[in-house]
């Protein structure tokens, strides 16, 4: 009996090297794709930076802006309980945004290439190189729309916080606060990037051949 | 090339069989007696015509269940097939006969619910995944009805992700590639992609690509059941040429009957078995009185 020989495991530079071609010759797709990632992110962080502004209106304004806010009707309104709910509210869906958004067009993104899976599969690719190559796109697509993101929902935050409480904005927020918010939305964001991208790319890879190169999608 | 090897234990009498049967020259490590014979060698020493087969290909008994829901598709029903080094064997049948699936058993790209498969006198069950991978990568070539190549890669990239599996240097990897491009004529269309092709095109980097790691098998499923009879026919004479000059062992699924002039052997498979098998001989005599249907 010939004896078989074993394939080779791929280096990690040759997975990264493999993902980040795949990534510009998708180029519109993975623009699609992080910008979805990121348009969820900014939201989040933006719902969370300006909650966390009214919240403190109360402790850290200045007795200038609260009497000016309070002439205006605004600091009754915005610390009402009616308000507070609603912000609850608004919390909650920009979770379900960011959590369905993200899982989703991760989920199309990689279901719709398990025939490519399969294919790879038949000329020697193994389950742990596709998984890896799927880690690798989504780690660093999660990275970049989560960043992007982040800071485009932080902007839009400061921005009207200064609309609102004129410069003081600045002050609002504790700078822990802040830092919890940002380190919350990056941690969220990439992990539901890279999650999202695993699971299917998991169930394909441990699939046989055929029934990777069969699911239509 | 850090190429990483399993050592097994080789009983002699194997080792002389395979030794008959080595006639394309691969690293092959004749390896002494040893008395810790491994399981899976044990229950192939139990069958003593499995030592004294020959044969690149071998199915034995070979079934497949499909369930759907209660419904179970008995898609083989107990396949015998054996194909010789260097042949070019056409596996006949109508739609539904199951030759794909029989394809995908051969090619390690599906289990069997029961039975074996040997390719080169190797069980494929008892491998593990980075030999099955290994025989995936270098052994076998496949060629598949809807070519399969990668939608967003060149023609050049698709030639060469096999080598990039078989650690070939990326140099030597897209010398070769463009090498077998020009091969299958489509030496101008290097970076084209799949979209950009026509059917044959496509068809033809996906020949290309099967014989990227200079595989000692080529599988085709139906390699011609998405062109026309005219690049149909040249797909099938490449193969054949292939087959010829390079001594490569092809085996292809059809229920085209054009296609079956270039080939050694018919393999008739009706409802899940072998029905029976037909020398080139046979199918020219029948071919001149029905005029081939
Ligand atoms: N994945 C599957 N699930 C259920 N039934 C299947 C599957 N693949 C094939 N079959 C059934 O097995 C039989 C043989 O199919 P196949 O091997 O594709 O035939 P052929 O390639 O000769 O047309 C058919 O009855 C088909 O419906
Ligand atoms: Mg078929």
């Amino acid at each position: 009996m010939r004896e078989m020989e074993q394939i080779i495991i791929l280096p990690y530079r040759k997975v990264l090297q493999i993902a980040w071609q795949g990534m510009r010759i998708r180029l519109l797709k993975t623009f699609l794709v992080t910008s979805c990632i990121a348009l969820a992110l900014a939201f989040l962080t933006f719902i969370m930076c300006s909650n966390g502004m009214v919240e403190q209106l109360g402790e850290r304004a200045s007795e200038q802006l609260q009497q000016r806010l309070a002439r205006e009707g605004l600091l009754e309104q915005l610390l009402s309980t009616e308000q507070r709910s609603q912000t609850a509210w608004m919390l909650g869906i920009a979770l379900m945004i960011s959590f369905a958004g993200i899982v989703n067009a991760m989920l199309i993104s990689v279901t719709e290439r398990f025939r490519e899976i399969g294919t790879m599969k038949c000329l020697g690719g193994l389950d742990s190189f596709i998984v890896k190559l799927y880690l690798a796109e989504s780690l660093f697509q999660g990275t970049v729309g989560t960043t992007i993101g982040i800071v485009v929902g932080v902007v839009l935050a400061y921005v009207e916080g200064l609309n609102r409480f004129g410069s003081e904005a600045f002050q609002l927020l504790p700078i822990v606060t802040l830092v919890q918010i940002l380190v919350i939305s990056f941690v969220a964001g990439v992990v539901l990037t890279v999650l999202g991208a695993l699971y299917p790319a998991w169930s394909a890879a441990k699939m046989e051949p055929v029934d990777a190169m069969r699911s239509e999608v | 090339m850090a190429k990483k090897k399993k050592k097994k234990k080789v009983s002699p009498v194997k080792n002389q069989v395979a030794e008959h049967v080595e006639q394309v020259p691969l690293e092959h490590e004749p390896s002494v007696a040893d008395d810790a014979i491994s399981e899976q060698e044990k229950i192939a020493e139990e069958e003593a015509e499995d030592l004294l087969a020959t044969n690149i290909v071998r199915a034995k008994d070979v079934h497949k269940i499909f369930k759907m829901g209660d419904e179970e598709v008995h898609a083989l029903k107990g396949v015998d097939f054996k194909v010789n080094r260097g042949e070019y064997v056409a596996l006949m049948g109508p739609s539904g006969s199951g030759k794909s699936t029989l394809f995908n058993m051969i090619g390690g790209l599906d289990k069997p619910n029961a039975g074996r498969v040997f390719i080169d006198e190797v069980d494929i069950a008892a491998l593990s995944t980075f030999e099955l991978a290994w025989l995936r990568c270098h052994k076998i070539g496949y060629i598949f009805q809807t070519f399969n190549l990668i939608p967003v890669a060149t023609a050049l990239d698709n030639v060469m992700l096999p080598m990039l599996f078989a650690d070939v240097q990326q140099s030597e990897a897209q010398d070769k590639a463009v090498e077998l491009l020009r091969k299958v004529g489509l030496g101008e269309r290097v970076f084209h992609k799949p979209v950009q092709m026509s059917g044959g095109q496509q068809q033809r980097v996906a020949v290309a690509r099967a014989l990227a790691n200079d595989p000692a098998i080529v599988l085709a499923d139906e390699p011609t059941g998405n062109l026309d009879s005219v690049t149909g026919r040249q797909i099938i004479e490449l193969l054949r040429e292939i087959n010829k000059t390079e001594g490569v062992t092809v085996i292809s699924a059809t229920h085209d009957y054009k296609m079956l002039t270039v080939c050694d052997r018919i393999a008739w498979l009706t409802d899940g078995a072998i029905e029976r098998y037909a020398s080139r001989d046979e199918l020219e005599i029948k071919e001149g009185s029905t005029d081939g249907e």
